[in-house]
């Protein structure tokens, strides 16, 4: 049963994914990501991850998709050219750099990430506790202690996008004096 | 098979229940609000007009089913359908009452199973009981959102998507006071188990209401605007948007909009109770039998579902930019201090 | 050019919540107060002599109208509502009306013709209730408007009355 619900969900979240991509409508493409993330919520919730599944509904599903749709709905998807040259304008001859700050944070967040994964020597011993597993406690205590570091660089990465996104995605109003 | 039979059973009684309360709901909003505008109400249908809702339920269905032009059919369709289910099955996880003892009552031929024993078993009343069912509430609650916004766009309408986009920018604004002023509680018990959270204040002294005022506070008000009630109702706010969201929805759809507004009415109330009023805790008795303790938390949940009903016929509506600033300048500031206070004072070992 | 003060709001009142508790109170006391609803069809409005309802033809102790089809109020109408074709009889009174409609969809209640008629045939009744399927059963014929003089009694004392007010108290008398 499980397995059967393992892989039929799995379909679907792979072909939500493809209607993400294929989906002539930007709302139905933010639907179609709706619908993944659900599937993959439940299967974190077959393979007893409860807490990611609430999280996954709560975060992805709840707050973030709503954001997109917001955006998708208010926004005039007529000009996505004019949108796209603007940002280029504004990037100018910034672009090389931009593009290597981000890879740079990037790579820096995976790599701290890793180093922190890597830290404990040896194999991680695998608690096995059905009873006694807490596994918000764990993952509470894993984030905070262990991989504090890339935790808030990735917070850092986050931040950053949001507000180079802002500032890209702000119409740029011609002053007064030029429309002579 | 006792257990899928008791499963089974609870959740016919449970969603069964639900369904009747959000029914007598709308018959409660009516009166309610007659006698507080010194009329009567509906008392044509049965005695005091009890059964006005199944007269209102046959008026839906035999209603024409509309679906204006332009309409993006599926979404249309569906919206609905997800703006009542997340507010039904966030029932499934409130604890109601406490454990039920049922008894050996022997063993039975069932058709297909063969001789079964049935009984014996100890459960308790709710649906199921998740470690983390304060996310699980959280996290489907917040889904509620998407009937309301694809209503409102699938219909091709501006009234409804002006609606639509008003009420997801103000739940999505009130589900973090929601969520912090919870997170207060949840720091305090060190559980996100419901059914823990409401055993945790087991006298009236210890109930959440006393310990933590502010975040009852906030959390009232955020219950009102996540369900989109008076003094917050700008998803539908009639003198500027007609029915806002659901101007376009006629017939059972319609009745699906409201079926699930009534719906997260209930469970808010239901939550509020079980966070801040000690759930299904009977004052002054500690170990109620359960059939004290479901009676004792349906009515602690009348209150709230007439608070949300007195408020209504009470206060007018806000503008909506105040409704904004009212979220983002104060409440969760105040949710932020709150938990920032229950925080420090867990860390100093306070309680 | 008028200079509004607002006015200068208290701590609790800018707080809120007081104020909010203060009309949850008002609300709340409301719900005991006793209900002004009348439940209309059984407990009907209440009628007075002047209440001024349809016209009515006043039917005499012998069994005939009073109208003698002058068309008076034919004419008085605003609304064109009466409609009337007279006819001779045997009787002592010689002119009888042979049709006399009303249209009730058309009529407005005014009670000119009332007032204008010489034979004291037609009064405004307290009837006020009027539905119909049709627009044709709404177009009241004889048997419709007739109603024994008794009837009518308490709006015909009221009319003489004040008449003989108008007539006493008129400067050219």
């Amino acid at each position: 049963m499980a397995e059967f619900l393992f892989y039929a969900l799995s379909i679907a979240a792979v072909l939500f994914g493809i209607g993400v991509i294929s989906a002539k409508q930007p709302l139905m493409c933010v639907l179609s990501l709706l619908g993944s993330f659900v599937c993959l919520g439940v299967i974190y919730l077959l393979a007893q991850f409860q807490f990611m599944a609430a999280a996954q509904i709560l975060v992805y599903a709840g707050a973030i998709m709503v954001l997109f749709l917001f955006v998708v709905m208010l926004l005039d998807l007529g000009n996505v050219e004019e949108l796209k040259e603007n940002s280029m304008r504004i990037l100018g001859k910034k672009r090389i750099t931009v593009a290597v700050v981000v890879a740079g944070g990037l790579a820096l967040t995976s790599l701290l990430g890793t180093r922190d994964s890597m830290a404990s020597a040896g194999p991680e011993p695998v608690v096995v506790r059905p009873d006694a597993y807490d596994p918000v406690a764990e993952i509470a205590t894993l984030l905070f202690t262990r991989y504090l570091l890339a935790f808030e660089a990735a917070g850092l990465l986050l931040v950053a996008s949001m507000v180079a996104v802002m500032v890209l995605a702000k119409r740029q109003r011609e002053p007064l004096s030029d429309q002579r | 098979m006792t257990v899928t039979l008791v499963t089974l059973l609870k959740i016919l009684v449970i969603y069964g229940g639900l369904i009747n309360v959000a029914a007598l709901m709308t018959l409660a909003e009516r009166k309610v609000s007659a006698w507080m505008q010194f009329r009567i109400g509906p008392n044509r249908v049965g005695p005091w007009g009890v059964l006005q809702p199944l007269a209102d339920g046959v008026k839906f269905i035999f209603k024409e089913e509309f679906t204006p032009e332009g309409a993006n059919k599926f979404l249309f369709r569906i919206a609905p359908m997800l703006s009542a289910v997340p507010a039904m099955l966030t029932v499934a996880v409130l604890p109601l009452a406490g454990d039920i003892a049922i008894p050996k009552l022997g063993t039975f031929d069932l058709p297909f199973f063969g001789p079964t024993e049935l009984g014996g078993i100890t459960t308790n009343l709710s649906i199921t009981d998740l470690d983390i069912s304060v996310l699980f509430v959280l996290a489907v609650s917040g889904l509620s959102i998407y009937g309301i916004i694809l209503g409102g766009w699938a219909s091709n309408s501006k009234y409804s998507l002006l609606g639509a986009l008003r009420a997801s920018a103000q739940m999505i604004s009130y589900e973090l006071t929601l969520m912090l002023s919870l997170l207060s509680i949840v720091v305090m018990t060190g559980s996100l188990d419901l059914r823990e959270i409401a055993t945790s204040q087991a006298t009236i002294g210890q109930w959440h209401i006393w310990t933590q005022p502010l975040a009852f506070i906030l959390f009232v008000v955020a219950t009102f605007a996540e369900t989109n009630r008076h003094p917050f109702d700008f998803a539908e706010c009639e003198p500027e948007l007609v029915g806002g969201f659901h101007t376009e929805y006629s017939s059972m759809k319609f009745a699906l909009f409201f079926m699930g507004e009534y719906c997260a009415m209930a469970v808010m109330s239901g939550l509020t109770v079980t966070f801040f009023l000690g759930g299904f805790g009977v004052p002054f008795w500690p170990d109620a039998p359960w059939f004290v303790e479901l009676p004792a938390f349906l009515a602690k949940t009348a209150f709230f579902l007439f608070l949300f009903i007195w408020v209504r016929w009470t206060l007018p509506r806000f503008r909506f930019d105040q409704l904004m600033g009212l979220s983002w300048k104060w409440l969760l500031n105040l949710a932020l201090f709150n938990l920032f206070l229950t925080g420090l004072a867990s860390a100093l070992g306070w309680f | 050019m008028v200079i509004v003060k607002r006015k200068e709001l208290s701590f609790a009142e800018r707080l809120y919540l007081p104020e909010i508790f203060r009309a949850l109170s008002l609300t709340f006391r409301n719900m005991f107060q006793r209900e002004i609803t009348r439940q209309y069809p059984e407990e009907p409005l209440p009628k007075t002599e002047v209440t001024r309802g349809q016209p009515r033809l006043v039917e005499l102790e012998e069994g005939s109208l009073a109208c003698v089809s002058c068309g008076l109020c034919e004419a008085a109408c605003p609304a064109y509502a009466i409609t009337i074709d007279g006819g001779e009889t045997e009787n002592f009174i010689e002119r009888e009306p042979k049709l006399f409609e009303i249209d009730m969809l058309r009529c407005i209640l005014c009670g000119f013709c009332e007032e204008a008629c010489p034979k004291d045939a037609i009064f405004m009744s307290d009837e006020l209730e009027l539905a119909g399927f049709t627009r044709k059963g709404l177009v009241y014929g004889i048997d419709k408007l007739r109603r024994p003089r008794a009837a009518l009694q308490k709006r015909i004392d009221y009319v003489y009355r004040i008449n003989d007010r108008w007539r006493n108290s008129s400067s050219t008398h």
